[in-house]
């Protein structure tokens, strides 16, 4: 038995230690190949819309004073009074002008942030992603703290 | 073509020739047809490169979805890059594709492409041939797109023995640009290019 726990890389537990349930679920990953090491986080296409809750969410602003700011997309600068939309980066539009960026793609069209999709696939890419720079991240505090 | 773009580009053209990359003559922008649907854009080879003392022309089309579809920028002048296909002019770059946004404008996508001749990308190649000699010989990588710019965009730097080369072929009656082509795509070994053109 200690044979094959060692030959897996495995330990049994100690008294009274807990399962690590992430290591059980990173191997169960690996184990179904959904996991690979060379996940290169590359999206091949232009992200999926908005999801339209987000878009009907999103805060409406009134310009209040004259100020040096053009709307990114037509590059028409806003006057006092005029209406916008906020995305939640700060970053104010016309209406007419992010719909339908919006509902091309999910992404602030200055600075890429990112609104939420109705998509799951892409939110599943989007998860997979983060798991792996997170377990990229774990392994790099692990080596550190081997070997420093 | 669509209101929203061509109001667009005419903001964008008067802004690109306020900037002080169009002063400094780092590009240009000039219009093709009264319609704003077609522009040529130029840009100077950037310093420290192959490409250095070159100037390089752009043909640029707006889409009628612009600005949220990107504008379809390709090479005029003939390049040896990585990322710009030699036959065609064609470029691969990301903010072209998939990773445009409706607040690029031209004036920062010829930029990214300066860019990109100062940074080539080898690994997302447009030209497998050319990205092949990037990775394998770079000095003649270095070599033969410095021989590019001092034919194709006026660069200075003559080289004398891939000149001597080219007249080689076109003694045998090859025309000078096929000439070119199969002795840099065959890492300038005279013999190679020659039974490659008469196979
Ligand atoms: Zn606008
Ligand atoms: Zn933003």
């Amino acid at each position: 038995m200690a044979d094959y726990y060692q030959e897996m890389g495995w330990r049994e537990l100690e008294d009274g230690e807990q399962p690590n349930h992430l290591l059980h679920m990173a191997r169960f990953l690996i184990d179904c190949g959904l996991y690979e090491d060379n996940f290169t986080g590359e999206w091949p296409r232009l992200p999926p819309p908005a999801a339209k809750e987000a878009v009907n969410n999103l805060k409406e602003i009134t310009i209040e004073d004259e100020f040096d700011k053009n709307c990114p997309i037509c590059l028409k600068k806003f006057h006092m009074n005029d209406k916008a939309k906020e995305m939640p980066c700060q970053h104010l539009f016309h209406e007419k002008c992010i719909i339908p960026w919006l509902n091309q793609t999910n992404s602030c069209p200055f600075c890429r942030y990112e609104l939420p999709t109705d998509d799951e696939g892409y939110e599943a890419f989007k998860k997979e992603k983060k798991r792996a720079e997170q377990r990229k991240e774990d392994l790099e505090n692990l080596h550190n703290s081997m070997f420093s | 073509m669509a209101n929203i773009a061509a109001k667009r580009i005419k903001r964008e053209f008067k802004e690109v020739m306020k900037s002080e990359e169009v002063a400094g003559g780092d590009i240009k922008l000039e219009l093709v047809n009264d319609c704003w649907t077609e522009l040529q854009g130029e840009i100077a080879g950037p310093p420290d490169t192959p490409y250095e003392g070159g100037t390089f022309l752009l043909e640029i089309k707006v889409p009628e979805t612009y600005p949220f579809n990107p504008p379809k920028i390709r090479f005029m002048t003939k390049i040896w890059h990585p990322n710009v296909s030699s036959a065609t002019g064609a470029i691969c770059l990301d903010i072209l594709k998939d990773q445009w946004a409706a607040a690029l404008t031209l004036r920062t996508v010829l930029l990214s492409i300066q860019a990109l001749l100062s940074a080539a990308e080898p690994n997302d190649p447009q030209d497998a041939v050319v990205a092949k000699q990037y990775r394998e010989n770079p000095q003649l990588f270095n070599m033969t797109a410095r021989h590019w710019t001092n034919i194709y965009a006026g660069g200075p730097t003559s080289v004398w023995e891939f000149n001597q080369k080219v007249q080689r072929l076109l003694d045998m009656g090859i025309d000078e640009h096929q000439a070119r082509v199969a002795l840099s795509t065959y890492d300038w070994e005279l013999e190679r290019a020659t039974e490659q053109l008469f196979c």
